[in-house]
């Protein structure tokens, strides 16, 4: 166990120490004013002592301590190294507190969620799909290293990440076979994709027109499950399940389609539409020589993609690709990430990165010592000062 | 005590004045009858002296048995018993003031005030003529010499209004205190026998056959010096002003302080004058018990 500052520049206020003493030497130095008839008996001129010398020592002391351990809270004082090796159970989300408490016999363990924040197994279980896999490497950066781990786990994990996790600790990885609760996600509704353009000969609409074929074409899932494509002039509205807009008319973006995309719609803009808001945004979409040809940023709580050339062959030559339709769909509706993996597959490997021990940080107890000596401290002051009122 | 006019005297002092009494060491020289020795002679029970009869001496007075003897005429004359003069003269200056940090609010002015309203009643009790000379800023202020208590009254209530200010005025002014105090009169000088001039008053008034008492009243910060730490000592006559530091200056002073009122001592009692010292922390009658207790009868003639 060993003690050490994350901010030492802190303890420049150390130089604050300075100001009670200064206090208390001025006081000195103050004359009492006394009459005194006797005087000529006095007159030898005597000096007052330049002795550096203090008034009211424990209240200077006090003050001292008070102001020396503000100055180390400023500091941020840590104690790495935790009391002792534990023995810590944690449960994925999913699995039932009963079952796993029956599958594993740990009385002296610490039972608790595999979820942040790690709340303890009496708490009530997580809801929704935690980023697992982040969440064994804090718990193992977290723990001593002589901490023992078990992870108990149901047979499919979601919410994993690209790596199998490398820890640090060979962690015993419990599999519990779980009635497959969770359902496979709902699908979402379809995307239903509005064009709206300016000129009716657009060469653009052919290939956006072709890209909804494609779609309609698509042989896997019911039809209703399908993307579907709405072209229109730009006059018209845009109905209620529209989901993305390709809006292809020059010129500045009237208002109501700026509010439709503040409210939470996506929208391709062509090039030549001006959109306010900053130019830059992230290159979702690049071609072959790395140019960027969608740049996408948020608007409100939407999204807006802009096109930064003419959307033609000539310009882009890309939407005569095969895979434009696709494309297409991903802008609107990136693709989900591959999360999720059986658990007898995806246990975590060893031989993680050594990781200096977490610290653990000690403010509470020094605000809590500094509150405290701030109250001794003015009742000492203030107790003082009636006794010599009185 | 009279209703209207402050307690002077506690009442413990009170209760231990019964067993004292006013006594001069000389004989007194008031004219009328009071009780103490004189130097007049006339009608009285102690036998004084013979004198040859005188024309106009009255026949009762001729000792008419020693006429027989040698056949000449005598008179017989006894002391007479006259009143004592007591003359409080007390120094207000603006050192008066000043008091002890312990008991805040009893000045030397205070007990100045509280020795003389004790000798007051004392000189009332014995029938004696009392009278109260204040020497100040204000210059001399004065209650001449009378007996009875409404005299008593007019000087307690010259005490009440007594101020400490100023410094002692000069030489002219105090021509009217040796005037008024006739001789063989007790002056008590009550004060901190600080200024030359008031020591100097003392001698001159003992010079001129007026028996003087003085009492130096000095307060127990003078006596011990228990200040501790940076003080700016004031004089309040003179307004100088001293930085010192209590401890460091303590043994100085004290010794400093010590030989003066030994020379001071010495010089009273050279010019014959009873000078004793009272610090504020006793009790008001300690000095008049050492001056007229039992302890002291010798310090006069007695009486039976």
């Amino acid at each position: 166990m060993s003690f050490g500052l994350l901010l030492p520049a802190g303890l420049a206020a150390l130089f604050a120490l300075l100001l009670p003493l200064l206090l208390h030497l001025h006081r000195r130095t103050e004359q009492q004013p006394a009459m005194f008839a006797a005087l000529r008996w006095l007159k030898v001129r005597q000096r007052p002592q330049r002795k550096i010398r203090f008034e009211e020592w424990p209240l200077l002391a006090l003050r001292l301590l008070l102001l020396a351990a503000l100055a180390l809270l400023l500091a941020q004082p840590v104690l790495s190294g935790a009391p002792g090796g534990e023995r810590w159970v944690v449960v994925a989300p999913g699995i039932d507190r009963a079952q796993a408490r029956a599958a594993l016999a740990a009385p002296d363990a610490a039972w608790h969620w595999l979820a942040p924040g790690f709340p303890s197994l009496e708490r009530d279980p997580p809801t929704g799909t935690q980023p697992l896999g982040s969440l064994l490497r804090e718990l193992d950066a977290t723990l001593r290293e002589d901490s023992i781990v078990t992870v108990v786990v149901p047979a499919r994990l979601e919410g994993l990440d690209g790596e199998r996790p490398a820890l640090r600790r060979d962690v015993e990885w419990r599999v519990l076979e779980t009635e497959s609760t969770s359902s496979p996600a709902a699908s979402p509704r379809p995307l239903l994709l509005a064009v709206r353009h300016a000129l009716p000969d657009d060469p653009a609409l052919r290939y956006l027109r072709a890209a909804g074929a494609a779609w309609a074409a698509e042989a896997a899932g019911p039809a209703a499950n399908r993307a579907r494509i709405d072209i229109a002039p730009a006059s018209e509205p845009i109905g209620p399940e529209v989901r993305g807009l390709v809006w292809l008319a020059p010129g500045v973006l009237p208002p109501e389609l700026r509010a439709w995309i503040e409210a939470g719609g996506t929208a391709l803009l062509a090039a030549a539409t001006e959109a306010p808001g900053p130019d830059a945004g992230s290159a979702l979409w690049r071609n072959a020589a790395g140019e960027a040809l969608v740049l996408g940023r948020a608007m409100g709580n939407g999204r807006v993609m802009q096109l930064t050339r003419v959307l033609a062959p000539a310009n882009l030559p890309e939407i005569l690709d095969p895979d434009f339709p696709d494309r297409l769909r991903a802008l609107f509706e990136p693709p989900p990430p591959p999360d999720s993996a059986y658990a007898e597959a995806h246990s975590p490997r060893s031989g993680g990165p050594e990781l200096p021990p977490t610290p653990r940080p000690l403010h509470p107890w020094l605000a809590l010592l500094v509150a405290t000596l701030f109250a001794l401290e003015r009742w000492l002051a203030t107790s003082r000062r009636r006794e010599r009122a009185a | 005590m009279t209703a209207g006019i402050p307690e002077f005297i506690p009442a413990d002092v009170r209760a231990r004045l019964r067993d004292l009494r006013l006594l001069a060491r000389r004989p007194s020289g008031s004219p009328g009858f009071g009780g103490h020795p004189s130097r007049s002679r006339g009608a009285g029970l102690e036998f004084a002296q013979y004198r040859a009869y005188q024309q106009g001496d009255d026949p009762r007075q001729v000792d008419w048995k020693l006429h027989a003897r040698s056949d000449r005429y005598y008179v017989r004359e006894a002391e007479r018993d006259s009143p004592l003069e007591v003359w409080l003269l007390i120094d207000a200056t603006a050192s008066m003031a000043q008091g002890d940090a312990a008991r805040p609010g009893w000045s030397r002015l205070d007990a100045a005030r509280g020795i003389a309203a004790c000798v007051i009643e004392l000189a009332l009790r014995q029938g004696d003529r009392f009278g109260v000379v204040t020497i100040g800023g204000e210059g001399v202020a004065m209650v001449p010499a009378a007996s009875g208590p409404r005299q008593r009254n007019r000087c307690l209530l010259h005490l009440h209004r007594l101020q400490a200010a100023g410094a002692w005025p000069a030489a002219a002014g105090l021509r009217a205190v040796g005037e008024r105090i006739r001789p063989g009169a007790l002056v008590l000088v009550l004060g901190d026998c600080f200024d030359e001039a008031c020591v100097a008053l003392a001698e001159q008034l003992s010079a001129a056959r007026r028996e003087v008492l003085t009492a130096q009243i000095l307060t127990a910060e003078e006596r011990d010096f228990p200040f501790r730490g940076g003080y700016r000592f004031t004089d309040p006559e003179s307004g100088e002003e001293v930085l010192s530091d209590g401890a460091s200056a303590r043994e100085g002073f004290l010794e400093r302080f010590a030989a003066a009122r030994h020379a001071l001592a010495a010089r009273l009692a050279g010019q014959g004058i009873r000078h004793f010292e009272y610090f504020l922390d006793q009790p008001l009658d300690a000095p008049l018990r050492r001056l007229f207790g039992r302890a002291s009868v010798d310090a006069g003639p007695e009486r039976s």
